[in-house]
């Protein structure tokens, strides 16, 4: 994969000064380089990732079997 | 599956007088968090009421997390009698919202709303500095997890207004 080149405008959110909203959010747990790829789509194209998102979640699930549990294994 | 751009198609279609809010807004205006439902804030005049009708039966409209033999008839009397109601429905899970914590109901909503190209239709999205107030006013821990992800993208779009007149 070729490597992410941000703008200036968008290293505010990779790589937030300290005190900013971006700061707060990434302290938080959000990974801001997803929201700085989703902010380079148009509304529609937002809402299109999200529906694939979502529909490769629930194939993920549907599909998922569970070989053993930790919990049911003897050690 | 394509539940949210469908549920989209089928506001258009039936013409639905409304305001897209919650996590669609929120991924409208470039959130990443994933939702797995379309809220929308509806207009509650009898005309827009029938059309809503209309559209939840066109696609199979059932209430969503109520025991199976709760008596419920999809009709225009029945949200009349409500506010908010869940579905499940053949393009997803469809929420319908009388009234936006924080913001106030479909008139308050569209006083505070942008307004969005999506799949060939305008449609009203709920502003970014009213989708936090509502994210606030809300306060539960999806709510607070969303709310600090649209702060920082509303502070870099206030970053990016007032920066640009400088790079013209």
């Amino acid at each position: 994969m070729d490597k992410v080149i941000y703008t200036e405008k968008e290293m505010s959110l990779i790589d937030p000064k300290p005190g900013t909203a971006a700061a707060a959010a990434r302290d938080f747990g959000i990974d801001l380089s997803l929201t700085v790829s989703n902010l380079r789509l148009t509304p529609e194209e937002r809402i299109k990732n999200l529906d694939s998102q979502v529909d490769a979640i629930r194939k993920l699930r549907h599909s998922l079997r569970w070989i053993s549990r930790a919990s049911e294994r003897v050690a | 599956m394509k539940d949210v751009e469908r549920q989209i198609e089928l506001i258009s279609e039936f013409q639905i007088e409304c305001v897209l809010v919650g996590g669609v807004a929120a991924t409208v205006h470039g959130s990443s968090i994933p939702t797995q439902d379309l809220d929308i804030c509806y207009s509650r005049n009898n005309a827009n009421l029938a059309k809503v009708i209309r559209a939840l039966r066109a696609a199979n409209a059932t209430l969503r997390g109520a025991p199976k033999d709760l008596p419920f008839i999809l009709d225009e009397e029945t949200l009349r009698r409500g506010l908010n109601f869940t579905f499940d429905t053949d393009a997803g899970k469809l929420d319908l919202l009388g009234e936006v914590l924080g913001v106030g109901g479909y008139d308050k909503c569209v006083e505070h709303a942008d307004e969005a190209e999506i799949f060939g239709s305008r449609h009203y999205v709920l502003s970014l500095e009213k989708l936090i107030a509502s994210k606030r006013a809300a306060g539960r821990p999806k709510d607070l997890l969303a709310l600090v992800e649209l702060e920082a993208i509303l502070e870099h779009r206030r970053a990016s207004e007032s920066k640009a007149p400088e790079s013209q």
